[in-house]
């Protein structure tokens, strides 16, 4: 009677301990899969994603500077031989010169983009709205910007008077609402400024301002109104 | 007593499983892992180098090309007044759009992230954040500064000032604590914008972090690097 008893404790204890071990090896096998699995390829994933994308950024660089630099090495060209031929170099210069002017601001431009409206909403706009968006809209390759018909450069400035009564840009006085144009990738402006969570859009509308944007074929941005004087800096001569 | 000798080896048993699955989980994180994956990555790596490499090349060359077409315009042109002119407007443009280094009189401001953590303050505070540099950048311009560079990078017409998480960028470049921002303009102008009280730096000084402003007689602020390519705008005629 004590004998069997005994027995049937260790076919009991052996029979868990079985168990147990059988668990536990799947368990590993288990493991030894999903790390080899998921977690591997993932962090190879993302540090092969994160090198390609320094890949084709290198190279969307690269081929920017070459295809400048051909271009470059042509208008060389061309002046040598009007040099050669002593013919007037006029023409090439104003060529020049026009691409130039379209660049720095000096000409009325277009070009597909977005056309941004901002207005008062529970709260009012600021200056901070407007920096806000045009650097958001930069961040976007906007290639020119313009608020309410003010074209915005690199030296345009957007303040708000003391008591917060109105804004100024390029130091002319605008008001609500706001229009804000930019020449771009109009697919590439829009999304970028309506991404959930951190665009401007969204952002603005729960802080309580009201703000949409449209994509258009054409928007039209004025040329800058003011003077383009340089009154302190000079080349450095290389 | 022979149960208690079983316990004890079925205790040691799973012990050493326990021990063999841990070292695996190591053994499959670090060694594993970083083999493989270096071994996949080199290829790559060589490959982004190599096209970096390609790319400082090339804008060398551009580099000189440019200096070479502005030497050879201004022989074209000089004995024809009317190109002269346009020549040295386009000369301008260049100065304007931050396509050269450009010298003249202006102010260095250097902002700098608090050194000592004082728990008075948000932690956050103690930094200078993406948007303090906006600022700075905003009342320069106001105050008529005619050409803007951050820690090297020029500000041009498509300069966008951003924050991904805690690294500030500026024309795609990273750049880091401190922040030294130069301007060229009238010294006393952009020096009395910035340091009047209740100025940006004034807030920036209050959270302990350093804003120091310098007039400066003669100052160099630096080109864009890199091409900016337009796509997308048009002359409205």
């Amino acid at each position: 009677m004590k004998k069997f008893k005994f027995r049937k404790d260790i076919t009991a204890v052996t029979i868990v301990i079985f168990i147990v071990c059988i668990v536990l090896v799947s368990v590993t096998l288990m493991q030894f899969r999903t790390i080899e699995q998921t977690d591997l390829t993932e962090i190879e994933n993302m540090r092969e994603s994160e090198l390609r994308t320094a890949l084709s950024e290198w190279k969307t660089k690269y081929e920017e500077v070459y295809a400048q630099l051909l271009d470059v090495n042509q208008k060389i060209e061309e002046y040598n031989k009007t040099i050669i031929d002593n013919e007037a170099a006029a023409e090439l210069v104003d060529e020049e010169l026009k691409e130039s002017n379209i660049q720095v601001g000096k000409t009325d431009v277009y070009g597909e983009g977005v056309i941004v409206t901002l207005s008062d909403g529970d709260r009012s706009v600021t200056s901070e709205h407007l920096l806000d968006l045009v650097n958001e809209l930069r961040y976007a390759g906007a290639e020119a910007i313009s608020i309410n018909e003010n074209r915005v450069l690199a030296t345009t400035d957007i303040i708000d008077m003391a008591d917060y009564s109105y804004i100024m840009v390029n130091l002319q006085r605008i008001e609500g609402p706001y229009v804000i144009k930019a020449i771009g990738n109009k697919e590439q402006l829009s999304s970028i400024l309506n991404l959930k969570g951190s665009g401007f859009i969204p952002k603005s509308n729960t802080s309580g301002i009201n703000a949409s944007s449209k994509m258009e074929n054409k928007v039209e941005i004025p040329k800058y109104s003011g003077e383009f004087e340089i009154k302190y800096m000079q080349e450095v001569e290389q | 007593m022979k149960k208690k000798q079983i316990a004890i080896t079925l205790g040691i048993m799973c012990f050493l499983l326990t021990i063999a699955i841990c070292v695996q989980i190591r053994t499959m994180s670090s060694a594993n892992s970083t083999v493989s994956k270096t071994l996949s990555d080199n290829g790559l790596r060589d490959e982004v180098l190599k096209m970096k490499e390609k790319y400082d090349t090339t804008y060398k060359d551009l580099e000189n090309a440019q200096k070479e077409l502005e030497k050879v315009r201004q022989e074209a042109t000089q004995n024809d007044s009317t190109a002269e002119a346009k020549e040295q407007e386009l000369k301008e443009n260049n100065m304007i759009l931050g396509n050269t280094n450009v010298t003249g009189e202006g102010v260095e401001i250097i902002l700098q992230d608090a050194t000592s953590t004082n728990n008075s303050f948000n932690l956050s505070d103690q930094l200078i954040h993406y948007g303090d540099i906006q600022w700075v950048v905003n009342e320069l311009k106001n105050a008529g500064a005619e050409a803007i560079e951050v820690n090297g990078q020029r500000i041009v017409n498509t300069s966008a000032i951003t924050c991904e998480g805690n690294i500030i960028k500026i024309n795609g470049e990273r750049i880091g604590s401190p922040f030294i921002i130069k301007a060229i303009g009238s010294k006393s102008l952009l020096y009395g914008a910035l340091e009047r009280a209740g100025s940006i730096l004034d807030v920036i000084r209050d959270y302990g972090n350093t804003a120091k402003v310098t007039k400066k007689d003669s100052i160099t602020v630096s080109k864009y690097s890199g091409v900016i390519s337009y796509e997308y705008l048009k002359e409205n005629k």
